[in-house]
C-alpha cells in the first residue's frame, strides 16, 4: 500500500538538512575517492609508465603511439586489450587488489607491471 | 669458413652497396620505393616461415614479422596517397627483389631445424643490414620531413625485430 505525505515547506527543509547531514556522516563517495582513469603510453617499444600503482575500482587506459600494432596482455590471462593499432585505445578496471604484470604479446620484450590498492 | 650467417648477411649487404647507389645519394621517391620493397620482402619471408616451420618460436616470430611490417607499409601507403607522388623502381629494389627470390628458392627446400635456422640467421642479417642502411642512408639523404619521421618510427620496429631475431638465433642454437 503506498502511503501519500505531505510536508510543510519547514519539515521539507528539516528532511533536506538531515538527509545530506546523513550523507555526509555515512562516509559515503567524495569527489576525491571517485574512480580514477590512468592513462599509459605505449612509445617506441616501451610501457610508460612501466610500473603504476592505482586504487582498486580505478581504470587503466592503454594507448599506442607506434607504428607497429601492440597490445597489454595479463601475464596470466586474465585481461587483454586487444590489438592496438597506431592511435587506438583500450582501457581495463581493476577491482581486485593486487599486483599485475603484463606484457607485449607480440613483443614479449614489453613488459609492465601494475599494483592494486585496497 | 664462412657459415649460412655470414652469407645472408653478404647477399643484402651486395645490394645496398651496389656501386650505383653507393655514389649517387637516391631520392626522396627511390628511398621511398626501396623501404616499401624491402618490407615487402620480408613479409614474403614470414609468409615461407608460416607455412613451412613448426617451431612455435618462429612461427611467431615470422607472424610480428606480417603484422609490423605490413602496419610500416600501410603508413607509407598512406603518405604516398597525402603527398601524391608516385615511389620510383631503381636498382637497389631491384636488387633486392633478385635476392630475395634467390633466399625464398633456397628456404622452400629446407625443413624442420635446417630451415628454422636458415629464416632465423637470414631474418637476422638482413635487419643488420637494412637497419645500417635506413639510419646511415636514408634518413640523413631523405629530405620530405614526414617520410623522415616514417623512416625514423619504421626505424625503431626494426631494431626491434633484429634484437628479436638474435635472440631467436641463440635460442635455436644453429652454429
Amino acid at each position: 500500500m503506498l502511503v501519500k505525505r505531505t510536508y510543510t515547506r519547514r519539515q521539507a527543509g528539516a528532511l533536506l538538512g538531515a538527509g545530506l547531514a546523513a550523507l555526509f556522516l555515512s562516509g559515503a563517495p567524495r569527489a576525491g575517492d571517485a574512480p580514477r582513469t590512468h592513462k599509459i603510453d605505449i612509445q617506441k617499444f616501451k610501457f610508460a609508465p612501466a610500473a603504476l600503482t592505482i586504487k582498486a575500482g580505478d581504470s587503466v587506459e592503454w594507448t599506442n603511439h607506434d607504428i607497429a600494432p601492440h597490445t597489454a596482455t595479463h601475464e596470466e590471462g586474465s585481461w587483454d586489450t586487444g590489438t592496438l593499432s597506431r592511435g587506438e585505445s583500450a582501457a581495463q578496471t581493476f577491482e581486485t587488489p593486487g599486483t599485475y604484470s603484463y606484457f607485449c604479446a607480440f613483443h614479449p620484450q614489453m613488459t609492465g607491471t601494475l599494483t592494486v590498492e585496497a | 669458413m664462412i657459415n649460412k650467417k655470414t652469407c645472408a648477411a653478404a647477399l643484402v649487404a651486395f645490394a645496398f652497396s651496389m656501386p650505383a647507389v653507393a655514389e649517387e645519394p637516391m631520392n626522396d621517391l627511390e628511398i621511398a620505393h626501396t623501404a616499401y620493397t624491402a618490407g615487402q620482402i620480408d613479409i614474403r619471408y614470414a609468409h615461407l616461415a608460416l607455412a613451412l616451420s613448426q617451431n612455435d618460436d618462429v612461427r611467431a616470430f615470422a607472424a610480428t614479422m606480417v603484422r609490423d611490417h605490413t602496419a610500416v607499409n600501410d603508413a607509407a601507403g598512406a603518405l604516398i596517397t597525402e603527398l601524391n607522388v608516385t615511389p620510383q623502381d631503381n636498382g637497389l629494389s631491384q636488387a633486392l627483389v633478385k635476392g630475395a627470390g634467390e633466399k625464398v628458392e633456397e628456404l622452400t627446400g629446407l625443413r624442420g631445424k635446417a630451415f628454422d635456422c636458415a629464416y632465423a640467421t637470414n631474418e637476422l642479417g638482413y635487419h643488420q643490414v637494412v637497419n645500417q642502411t635506413v639510419e646511415g642512408k636514408f634518413i640523413p639523404n631523405t629530405t620530405v620531413e614526414p617520410l623522415k619521421e616514417l623512416l625514423t618510427d619504421a626505424l625503431a620496429t626494426f631494431k626491434q625485430h633484429e634484437k628479436h631475431a638474435e635472440n631467436m638465433v641463440s635460442s635455436l642454437k644453429c652454429s
